[in-house]
């Protein structure tokens, strides 16, 4: 599976146009075939960063199904749609992602719903990492078999979990690359890391954040919130 | 599959080395991708230890199996040892646009084995439209393309020889790039160091103006191949 990850800079005035396209136009014409279902429409949480920023993931199923799908983009079918998007947004940075050896699951494309879902929004934390040179290869490593199981204890900081753990399939996107979509169950305790300090003992040598600094010291996390009608919660 | 690197200084020798000796050969071994062009940001006009690579791929599926190949197959090696010696890459899939003199390569004439030749210069022109896409290419069709096919050799600046936009999903939308190459280097000469005159009575039908319709930002950047590029 390949996952297009897009982030959007919406046009402020047509953000409900914008919405309206991925919603009645992109997701539905995907419905249409087999091979490519949009996963997630996000907007990125007022209050947390830019205005007017939305976060789409489109699932496909493999290479020669993207290359089908920009071709289509490019001069098939949905050209149209593409050039209507044009006027709704500033600008998109788009990339191509492939799971991590220790990401979770996903759905089955067929079961992914594509439409007349209306739900509670969910808080995702999207933490992007960039490695340093050389150290990608470890630190996928080292997140897999050190940070996703911390996620789990019971005294865990951040009750959260890997919902898919992605990089860069090289030429799509910016490598070392390394996105984390992380899905929140508890808003307290997301209000705590944002109030209050870190403790030494999570920041001490021997802990995740002391050692992964041999491996990377830049990282980005975006609070995004589904859309009601977001196919996957 | 277009890939800027910016490369760790001291190591740029290596990381040289590995593209012409490990990736462009280990390309060449199979049918379905080849290196096109190495191509360094000439010192002097921009950021320094930076390379351009353009690499052919056949389709989709011969794109992704490259990919995962680089992320844990047997070129994973050598990708770790790329990395080592940069500080990122960006990448893009590009298609040509229904224009473009370059739309398909025949792989197995593209050489692989590092025989060099002069060097040649490069335009890459890289814009960014506030209109639609497609608007932006129809314009380059129209008023640049076809005007600059027109113009004698010898009063040539510079030859169009690729243009792209970006495949959906793989980079920035709106964008579309020019691969130019300079064929006149007193030209190129005059066009740095002239300072631009618009005749009032002319300009507003000129492609300059026409193009301030739908874009006003965009990108030159001087690329110089290396002696060993495949194309030049």
């Amino acid at each position: 599976m390949l996952f297009i990850h897009e982030f959007h800079k919406v046009v402020g005035k047509r953000a409900a146009a914008f919405e309206a396209s991925y919603r009645e136009r992109w997701m539905p014409v995907l419905a249409e075939g087999t091979e490519a279902r949009l996963a997630w429409y996000f907007d990125l949480a007022h209050g947390s960063g830019l205005a007017y920023r939305v976060v789409t993931v489109t699932a496909v199923q493999d290479g020669a199904a993207y290359a089908r799908l920009a071709e289509r983009v490019a001069r098939g079918d949905l050209r149209s749609w593409a050039r209507d998007l044009d006027g709704l947004r500033h600008e998109t940075t788009a990339r191509v992602l492939v799971p991590l050896p220790w990401s979770p699951d996903f759905p089955d494309l067929a079961d992914i719903p594509t439409g007349g879902v209306s739900r509670e929004p969910t808080l995702y934390m999207e933490d992007t990492m960039w490695p340093f040179p050389g150290r990608l290869r470890r630190y996928v490593e080292a997140a897999g078999a050190v940070y996703r199981p911390s996620l789990q204890g019971e005294d865990a900081r951040m009750h959260m979990h890997v919902a898919l753990g992605l990089e860069t399939l090289p030429g799509a996107g910016r490598s070392p690359e390394v996105t984390l979509l992380q899905r929140l169950s508890s808003l307290p305790r997301l209000i705590t890391l944002l109030t209050q300090d870190i403790p030494p003992e999570v920041t001490g040598p021997g802990s995740w954040m002391h050692e992964a600094l041999e491996l990377r010291d830049r990282w980005r996390s975006r609070l995004l919130r589904t859309a009601a009608w977001s196919p996957l919660p | 599959m277009h890939e800027t690197h910016r490369v760790i200084g001291r190591y740029a020798p290596e990381f040289e080395a590995l593209v012409r000796d490990e990736w462009m050969v280990a390309l060449a071994r199979g049918g379905d991708a080849r290196l096109l062009w190495y191509l360094n940001h000439a010192m002097g006009s921009g950021p320094a230890y930076e390379v351009v690579t353009i690499t052919a791929v056949t389709d989709g599926a011969a794109w992704e199996a490259l990919g995962r190949r680089m992320v844990d197959g047997d070129l994973a090696l050598l990708a770790t040892r790329l990395d080592s010696c940069r500080h990122e890459v960006e990448g893009k899939l590009l298609l040509p646009v229904y224009w473009s003199a370059l739309q398909e390569v025949d792989l197995a004439a593209v050489p692989a084995d590092a025989r060099t030749h002069d060097l040649s210069v490069y335009m890459q022109d890289t814009g960014w439209p506030d209109a639609p896409l497609d608007e932006y290419i129809e314009l380059w069709d129209h008023d640049y393309w076809q005007i600059m096919r027109q113009t004698p050799p010898e009063k040539k600046l510079l030859d169009i020889q690729a243009c792209f936009q970006v495949a959906h999903g793989s980079g920035i939308r709106p964008e579309a790039i020019l691969m130019q190459k300079v064929m006149s280097f007193d030209t190129l000469g005059r066009l740095l160091t002239t300072a631009e005159e618009h005749d009032p009575t002319t300009w507003p039908g000129t492609y300059m103006a026409k193009g301030l319709e739908v874009r006003d930002q965009w990108e030159s950047k001087l690329l110089r191949t290396s002696a060993w590029s495949p194309l030049w």
